[in-house]
């Protein structure tokens, strides 16, 4: 019953399987298609858009990709093309000759599947050990290596150095300040997530301290891509919004209320004031509906429905006179 | 950061009155045009065709609605792109009364020529 | 393109090669915002020629449709409350929920309807000029 227990674990078992990207393929499909055995209950009603969902699109998108690589390697066989040129931000404001913002070029030798954090990787231990970048688990799921790649927010260990037009350009995340070279100030995005009050907090706790807190599959339902993020910034930093007005929660933090408004065992008075929060004047109506932050979200998390869903909410209880 | 979001204020009021607004004018910038380029061609528009138009109590307040509605939608709309664009402190609140100000003017002298146009005098 | 430091509001607007499109949407919807309530304040101005007399409102109507400037600026107008009203409808769609998956689809649908209908109402507009 793996989707009643613990919403948390559930995104880091599927991020472990996007290290290699033919498997989650075949990993989602098996998820999707038998995610009970059979049972008597019936089927989670999940929520059907209609048409293709962010995931479904970016899976299309990767299987195109994944052909298009195919050509690309049986056409770089015949030239013998090896390297791949990266186009690094330099900054660094404690070492003289460098505080002024530069780009730096490495020439990395491709390997099949190599990532942007790859090649960021072989530039920093065979180039320059003083480039500075943020990384750690490499397979999506610690969200620390956000990047600004050819114009776009990316995971730099989820984008494939092949799927990106060259010289691919790496910058970091836009809107923050930059520490050194990729490495931005996080603390204002922490804080914005701290001031929806991240935590459960129901009403009544099980007598038994050890008992589980149940939750119906339909509300898992409604909250499982809420659930999905790394916290990686890549929203808050593609939004415009954000971007000219400090105050502004974010698709982040916005999302995160998201979580526990809508989760059914949130407690009737906690409930309420995580609207308050997010129904100030710079919470979700800020929200223009650019559609930025859902489109670079690397978990597929439909960020601008839980926005606008959150406004509905809002609404609601502001108009009800009964 | 966390003492600033204590404070509750009614930012949703004012997003739902614009979505109002703006169902209410897709109904009648529609019909205006229509009515004054398709219909009657804004050339052979003259004061004789407006009163005639004008003093039909249902179109009369029909234009009155619009011109309402549309003053709300647009003021409110450029007071939003200014707040978005991080205006704060006495600047926003400039911006606020100064607009409120310009919508009651323009609302006022519009009805001043709805009547004008309906015959009336004032 | 970022060389600078300070990656402030401007540096986002020289990145328009990489807007996406709900950003154009954004952009172009704000820019129709303005236009029209910009015209608004015009037209109820023009407008009060009624208050002085029959004749003057009747004349300085006539007098402005009898520019080919003023006639093309209306097409312009048109096409700019086309595209506000069906944007506009989008708008209201993604805020209820619906169509979000769609909504690039439908941006670039409300381009393509607008441009039809402005060129299609041309012979209208310059009618007699």
């Amino acid at each position: 019953m793996s989707a009643e227990t613990d919403a948390e674990t559930e995104p880091e078992a599927k991020a472990e399987v996007e290290t290699e990207p033919e498997a989650e393929v075949d990993a989602d499909a098996g998820t999707a298609a038998d995610p009970e055995p059979a049972d008597t209950e019936p089927e989670p009603s999940v929520p059907d858009a209609g048409s293709e969902s962010h995931q479904e699109r970016r899976m299309r998108e990767k299987d195109e990709r994944a052909l298009a690589r195919e050509e690309a390697a049986a056409d770089a066989a015949a030239q013998d093309i090896e390297t791949v040129e990266i186009r690094v931000y330099r900054y660094d404001p404690e070492v003289e000759g460098k505080t002024t913002p530069r780009f730096d070029a490495f020439h990395v030798p491709v390997e099949e599947g190599m990532t942007v954090l790859d090649a960021l990787i072989y530039a920093r231990d065979e180039f320059d050990s003083s480039l500075t970048f943020r990384h750690s688990c490499r397979q999506g799921v610690c969200g620390s290596d956000a990047l600004f790649v050819n114009g776009s927010q990316r995971l730099g260990c989820q984008t494939q150095i092949a799927d990106l037009d060259t010289p691919v350009q790496i910058e970091p995340l836009p809107h923050r300040e930059v520490v050194k070279d990729l490495v931005v100030d996080m603390q204002h995005f922490y804080e914005q997530m701290d001031a929806v009050e991240p935590f459960f907090d129901p009403d009544e706790e099980p007598d038994d301290s050890f008992e589980e807190q149940r939750q119906t599959r339909e509300n898992r339902e409604k909250i499982k891509l809420s659930t999905r993020c790394i916290q990686c910034g890549a929203c808050t930093s593609s939004c415009n919004v954000a971007a000219g007005d400090n105050q502004y929660l974010g698709p982040a933090a916005i999302n995160k209320a998201y979580r526990f408004i809508m989760d059914e065992r949130e407690g009737e008075q906690r409930r309420k004031e995580r609207l308050e929060i997010v129904e100030q004047e710079h919470g979700v109506w800020r929200c223009q509906t650019q559609f930025s932050c859902t489109e670079v979200c690397p978990k597929d998390i439909p960020l601008t429905e839980h926005i606008q869903e959150l406004k509905r909410e809002a609404i609601k209880e502001d108009i009800k006179f009964w | 950061m966390a003492e600033y979001y204590s404070s509750f204020s009614k930012g949703g009021r004012m997003w739902f009155l614009q979505r109002i607004t703006a169902v209410i004018l897709i109904g009648t910038l529609a019909f205006h045009f229509f009515l004054l380029h398709f219909v009657n061609h804004a050339a052979e528009i003259t004061f004789a065709g407006t009163q005639a138009r004008m003093s039909q109590v249902g179109y009369f307040l029909t234009m009155i609605v619009f011109l309402i509605a549309a003053t709300f939608h647009g003021v409110n709309g450029v007071y939003n792109a200014l707040v978005n664009q991080g205006i704060s402190g006495t600047p926003k609140r400039v911006a606020r009364y100064g607009l409120a100000l310009a919508s009651l003017l323009l609302i006022a002298q519009g009805i001043r020529v709805a009547f004008a146009m309906a015959g009336f005098s004032l | 393109m970022a060389q600078t430091y300070d990656r402030g509001a401007v540096e986002d607007i020289g990145r328009w090669r990489e807007f996406s499109a709900g950003m154009w949407a954004w952009v172009l919807h704000k820019f129709t915002g303005w236009v029209l309530v910009g015209y608004l304040f015009t037209h109820i101005a023009v407008l009060s020629t009624a208050t002085g007399g029959a004749d003057l409102y009747t004349g300085t109507l006539q007098g402005l449709e009898a520019l080919v400037v003023v006639r093309l600026l209306e097409v312009g107008l048109l096409a700019v409350a086309v595209f506000h009203i069906l944007n506009g409808i989008r708008l209201l769609f993604v805020d209820l929920g619906l169509g979000l998956e769609r909504q690039d689809q439908t941006f670039y649908a409300s381009l393509v309807v607008t441009g039809a209908i402005a060129v299609a109402s041309v012979p209208t507009f310059l009618a007699g000029v």
